[in-house]
């Protein structure tokens, strides 16, 4: 039966309709966990508050898990899903520009909108750097360019590269996402209180 | 007291929690694990053998030719040398052996054009018919008797006896119209012709959108 729409439950010409409902949404979530807060998403590279990491490590399990179960019921094809490909270069690079835009400014890209949303002027702030830093990229593409294309392996998942049972893989997953939580726990008690 | 009570229960709710997930995630490890079913279920198969509408008779597909009818396509189930020798106007050759092909798949698993499987007799279309119908593609029929019925009902269609009703003689005058637009000359024709005037059917070019099965492009 599912996933919706590439079986053509709900019609494609939706998706973008679909995709706003769920932006509103994810953006309401956001904001509800105080994630337009600088100080609590850099809360977790100075280990005073680890709410980032806990809300979207379960969100990605509980999914994970959520996912497995339909797909056993029969609900939904796994195999249909949208996997992103891998750049393996662009990936690494990207994801170190992009943390240490995270550390330095407090925000990701999503959250930095749900900031702005609320008035925030840091984000207002951060945004403006996004922008010039997309400039940047695209006045720089076609040096740049052998990077973003290459090192392509394709649309590989974590099970396809170790060759491990996919429901073994969200145990395990699982129990990590578990140990991640009592760790950062025991960090966070460590830390010196601070009011932000 | 109760607010108590209830703090208490609440104190244990991060473990609570965890437990849970942790269950859960366990949970799908030791499930039974049993084989996917791909394609439409038996009952449904079953149905679709028995329905009438699952065969095409020849007069239909000569009748569909002549007018030039844009929505069906033509599929021959036969190798390709059998193809090379002959086979119906426009058709498509798709060997057996080739049917689960990428680039058959875009002809036979389609919306736009009802199929329809020949060969021989229709056995091989058959065949044909009940693997497309067990992965569930739509609109696929097979023609009755195959390319030996085309021959015996409209390229050489049988002249009634006297004492057969009118309709047979309706039928084959009918047939033998149909004859003569895939190219058959009756000696009396002949005759007054002259020259040698063959209609060849006119080539129909046939594109078959892909259906969409592409991932959605996803992003944060």
């Amino acid at each position: 039966m599912g996933p919706l729409i590439p079986n053509g439950v709900i019609p494609i010409e939706w998706d973008s309709i679909i995709a706003i409902l769920i932006g509103i949404v994810f953006g309401f979530v956001l904001e509800a966990s105080g994630f337009s807060s600088s100080r609590k998403l850099a809360g977790v590279f100075y280990g005073y508050d680890f709410a980032v990491l806990k809300v979207f490590f379960t969100a990605a399990v509980v999914s994970l898990i959520g996912l497995y179960y339909m797909d056993y019921l029969g609900y939904l094809d796994i195999t249909q899903l949208y996997v992103h490909p891998l750049y393996l270069w662009g990936a690494i690079i990207g994801g170190i520009i992009m943390g240490a835009g995270f550390v330095a400014g407090g925000f990701c890209p999503g959250t930095s909108l749900c900031a702005v949303a609320i008035g925030k002027i840091d984000a207002f702030v951060y945004v403006g750097g996004i922008m010039v830093g997309v400039f940047i990229f695209s006045e720089l593409f076609p040096i740049l360019e052998p990077i973003y294309d290459g090192y392509f392996y394709g649309n590989i998942t974590l099970q396809d590269s170790l060759g491990i049972n996919p429901y073994w893989a969200v145990f395990i997953f699982s129990i990590i996402a578990i140990v991640a939580f009592v760790i950062s726990d025991i960090v966070r008690k460590k830390q010196k209180k601070i009011f932000y | 007291m109760v607010k108590k009570k209830i703090a208490k229960v609440l104190a244990f709710r991060y473990k609570l929690l965890a437990a849970i997930l942790i269950l859960l995630a366990g949970g799908l490890v030791l499930l039974p694990k049993y084989q996917k079913h791909e394609g439409i279920k038996p009952e449904e198969l079953l149905s679709n053998v028995i329905s009438p509408e699952r065969y095409i008779t020849t007069d239909q597909v000569a009748h569909k030719l002549i007018n030039r009818d844009p929505s069906f396509i033509l599929i021959d189930v036969r190798d390709e040398k059998s193809y090379a020798n002959y086979s119906l106007p426009n058709a498509i050759n798709i060997p057996l052996k080739k049917l689960l092909e990428e680039d058959s798949r875009s002809y036979l698993n389609q919306n736009q054009f009802d199929v329809i499987l020949f060969s021989n007799d229709h056995f091989y279309a058959d065949q044909a018919w009940i693997l497309c119908n067990r992965l569930g593609f739509k609109n696929i029929r097979v023609l009755k008797g195959g390319i030996n019925n085309w021959f015996k009902t409209i390229i050489n269609p049988l002249k009634p006896s006297e004492n057969m009703p009118a309709e047979a003689f309706d039928l084959y005058t009918t047939r033998k119209a149909a004859s003569m637009y895939f190219g058959v000359v009756y000696p009396e024709q002949a005759n007054v012709a002259g020259s040698e005037t063959k209609i060849e059917a006119p080539k129909r070019v046939i594109t078959v959108q892909k259906k969409k099965k592409k991932p959605a492009e996803g992003g944060c």
